[in-house]
């Protein structure tokens, strides 16, 4: 074991231990048991991070031994973190490190900015983090896409990055952010990110154009960052007073789940986002919340 | 005789080639530096070559009537060539270097043989820079046009670079075919990494122009260097009191004429007292190729005589005649509706000097074209008049003004777009943006779209969304958000023409007014003064 690892387990144990009897009775009892959506809230966006995985069970339950993780962050900005309008860079790091912990044969974060690729990924704070924690982070390539069959309501086809339909596995780590067409932009409305072509075009049906998307991609695991989250001029703000404060990350394996509790943070009731009721009646999941078992931890 | 060639000469000859190799590999790296590197403020580019020029430095003092402090460093090329001659033209200058090379060349491969004696007359470059000086006097700065650094600079960002992107792309797609992803993959990182800028109107023009001039090579060795270069023309009336003068050994020299056949400027090394200082550029090439070791470069502290600075016939005549037509083409740049009113498409890099003062200012190098990191930066053709042609305009449908860089404001090599802060660029405006309802989705077509609005960079954004009714073909009436500009708020970076999903002729676009640099290009009138007093 090396000591820079050695001494992180030791912190993030510290920080678990208060509730170590329900971490560790939660994973006793298999992953079954495990609860459908984890909310942490805690000062410190890595901790917090680490906490609602291990609280969905661990990492292990996402991320097999040799497998190739995709970690897809919002970077669409070309803004730094108090900004609220990029995916916060520890908890990009958190996930990194917790996705090598458990065996993955690579990790690699990516996203398809909107600014320059270069200023995003470095202003962001993504690239440093990720680098440290040992991923990879190509910028993308616009020409290296496939044309995919999305089969959906609306999609039929697009084009898809290949660095991600390569993946075995995807990471999902969006971040909770106003949006002025959509209402919110969360996790469903984060795969623009992961294609290729018009992507401006969609707007003309985004709801739907998200749940097809949606119900392309199948994200091992999905982690909202609402540490802190942009209220109004989004996606992309501008000023700290346009973010609020929330220390929270929503973690969970429902990509429906997940974004209509995020809803919350923005005092917005999931079946007033279109998208959610859309791709409820997709069958993509659930955003009935009060039908699932929610774990809520504060650290 | 003994036939024996200089060993010493031969020596100094390499070290020549490997001071211009150096120096053109330095030129090469501060260009590809001239980047976002990951820091918002980049300090040393290829604007450091630009400050060691003395006619840019004198022009831009004339022209402009303004002091720029870095060129201070023109005066060390000044003192240098006053004593040395114009080492800086056959040792330091990357432009001399390449043509140089590509002389070296055209020689190897016969495309060039040099005849026994050269006649033409390599006056033409000292009426240029007259002609150049002249306009200078009436604000006229045409030093960027012919400036060897600005020649290059202009040619490599424009063309040279862009035509290596779009080969390494197509390398790219063939890695990518071929299934080694692995280089591909490199290929495309390095063109993002390097921001390699590969779109450019008048690319394919300001290359031509480039070929063309390397092509002249294979006529007459060095014929930049020679016949056109306004820089080298004012080094060389600066040469003359230099202390290494050419000297040829009687006793030893057979009066071959290998000598002056293969000089490289035509400084006619044989015999000696035709031998033109002005001209000489120390290349060492007639020195070290002299079958006998004749010739060398001893010390010799003594002022030439001013016939002898390059011995072309510079009457005074002459001189005042190319004066006088240097000062009576200056209004014919300016017999353009530019000067009158202000173009819409002429939108200034921001923290650019008022139009009049950044014509005078800007030599046309394109490092601000070189330094966007969204390729949005052109070089201007028509709308500024001609003596703005090359000068830097944004042109948002290829690319916008990204918030918070301010690159093009810190590579500036005069001044002529102010180096910024990105706080203080922030608060520039550039022009205004405009909608078009007849062209908008949500106006004409009566479906969401709000793409411009959720770009906007500044916040509150300066693109309201406002419910609109649209009557559509059927009949049916649809509401949806639809943009409003604030211009207020507006800075006219153009993202939103840029990203607006209508491409051919975005429905949101900008134009140059509004923009903080120019006092007659207003739009809001200021009718509360700041005295709070009504109408002032």
């Amino acid at each position: 074991m090396k000591r820079r690892n050695f001494l992180r387990d030791l912190a993030v144990g510290g920080a678990v231990l208060p509730w170590g009897p329900r971490v560790f009775g939660g994973q006793a009892a298999g992953p079954a048991q495990a609860p459908h959506l984890a909310a942490v809230e805690g000062e410190s966006p890595y901790l917090i991070t680490k906490e609602a995985v291990a609280a969905l069970g661990g990492m292990k339950r996402f991320v097999g031994r040799g497998d190739k993780v995709i970690i897809k962050p919002n970077i669409g900005w070309d803004r730094t973190p108090e900004m609220a309008a990029c995916t916060n860079p520890e908890v990009v790091k958190a996930l990194v490190e917790l996705v090598h912990d458990a065996g993955a044969k690579s990790v690699t974060v990516i996203d398809n900015t909107t600014n320059q690729a270069k200023r995003c990924y470095v202003r962001s704070g993504i690239l440093d983090a990720a680098k440290a924690a040992g991923a990879s982070m190509p910028y993308v390539d616009e020409t290296r896409v496939k044309r995919m069959a999305l089969k959906g309501e609306w999609l039929k086809e697009w084009d898809i990055l290949m660095d991600v339909l390569e993946a075995d596995k995807i990471i999902n780590v969006p971040i909770a952010k106003h949006h002025s067409l959509c209402r919110l932009t969360m996790g469903m409305k984060n795969w623009l990110g992961a294609i290729g072509g018009a992507r401006n075009q969609l707007h003309q049906k985004l709801d739907q154009a998200m749940v097809d998307l949606t119900a392309f991609f199948k994200p091992a695991l999905t982690v909202l960052d609402a540490y802190r989250i942009l209220v109004r001029n989004g996606p992309q703000g501008g000023r700290v007073s346009d973010t609020k404060l929330v220390k929270t990350v929503v973690a969970g394996t429902d990509p429906v789940a997940v974004d209509a509790m995020g809803a919350a943070f923005f005092d917005i009731r999931p079946q007033e986002l279109l998208y959610l009721k859309l791709a409820q009646e997709r069958g993509l999941g659930t955003f009935e919340l009060e039908k699932l078992r929610v774990e809520k931890r504060k650290i | 005789m003994k036939k024996e060639r200089s060993k010493k000469y031969r020596v100094l000859q390499v070290l020549r080639i490997v001071s211009q190799a150096g120096f053109f590999g330095l030129f090469l790296t501060l260009f590809i530096g001239a980047h976002y590197t990951g820091q918002d403020y980049i300090s040393s580019t290829v604007q450091r070559f630009f400050h060691f020029d003395p006619l840019l430095a004198l022009v831009t003092l004339i022209a402009a009537r303004l002091v720029y402090v870095s060129f201070v460093f023109a005066l060390v090329t000044v003192v240098a060539t006053v004593v040395l001659g114009r080492i800086f033209c056959g040792w330091v200058c990357p432009l001399g270097a390449v043509h140089q090379f590509f002389s070296f060349a055209f020689k190897k491969t016969r495309f060039l043989r040099p005849p026994k004696e050269e006649r033409a007359s390599p006056a033409w470059k000292y009426y240029i820079l007259i002609i150049i000086l002249a306009g200078a006097l009436l604000g006229l700065d045409l030093a960027g046009y012919l400036d060897p650094f600005s020649f290059l600079t202009r040619s490599f960002a424009l063309s040279i670079f862009p035509g290596l992107a779009y080969a390494l792309a197509g390398l790219k797609a063939g890695f990518y075919a071929l299934g080694i992803t692995g280089a591909g993959r490199s290929i495309s990182q390095l063109l993002e990494n390097w921001t390699l800028n590969a779109t450019f109107i008048q690319g394919f023009a300001v290359g031509i122009l480039f070929l063309g001039a390397i092509a002249l090579n294979a006529w007459k060795e060095r014929f930049w260097c020679r016949y056109l270069c306004p820089t080298g023309a004012f080094l060389g009336l600066l040469s003359r009191w230099n202390v290494l003068k050419l000297r040829i050994d009687d006793e030893k020299c057979i009066k071959c004429g290998l000598c002056t056949q293969h000089c490289e400027t035509q400084a006619n090394p044989y015999p000696n007292e035709k031998w033109r200082s002005g001209e000489c550029v120390y290349c060492e090439t007639c020195a070290a190729i002299c079958p006998t070791a004749a010739i060398g470069f001893p010390l010799q502290p003594a002022p030439e005589k001013l016939a002898n600075v390059s011995n072309v016939d510079l009457s005074r005549r002459k001189v005042i005649l190319t004066t006088l037509l240097g000062l009576a083409a200056v209004p014919f740049f300016r017999l353009t509706p530019s000067r009158k009113r202000a173009s819409l498409k002429l939108i200034r890099p921001p923290g650019s000097l008022p139009e009049d003062k950044f014509l005078a200012k800007c030599v046309k190098c394109g490092q601000c074209m070189r330094a966007c990191p969204t390729n949005g930066l052109q070089p201007t053709l028509i709308e500024a008049g001609p003596e703005g042609i090359y000068t830097p305009m944004l042109v948002p449908k290829i690319g916008y003004c990204e918030y918070y860089c301010s690159l093009c404001t810190q590579v500036c090599p005069t001044g002529a777009i102010r180096k910024q802060t990105i706080e203080a660029k922030n608060k520039i405006k550039i022009g205004s943006a405009w909608v078009n309802k007849s062209r908008c989705i949500p106006y004409v077509l009566g479906k969401p779209c709000i793409v411009c609005e959720e770009h906007c960079p500044v916040s509150p954004k300066a693109i309201k969304l406002v419910e609109v009714e649209t009557k559509l073909p059927d009949g049916k009436i649809a509401v949806q958000k639809a943009p409003v500009i604030d211009l207020e708020l507006c800075t006219g970076c153009g993202i939103c023409e840029n990203k607006c999903p209508i491409v051919d002729d975005p429905a949101i676009y900008v134009t140059s007014v509004g923009e903080t640099r120019s006092e007659k290009n207003r739009l809001l009138l200021q009718v509360i003064g700041e005295t709070g007093e009504p109408g002032k």
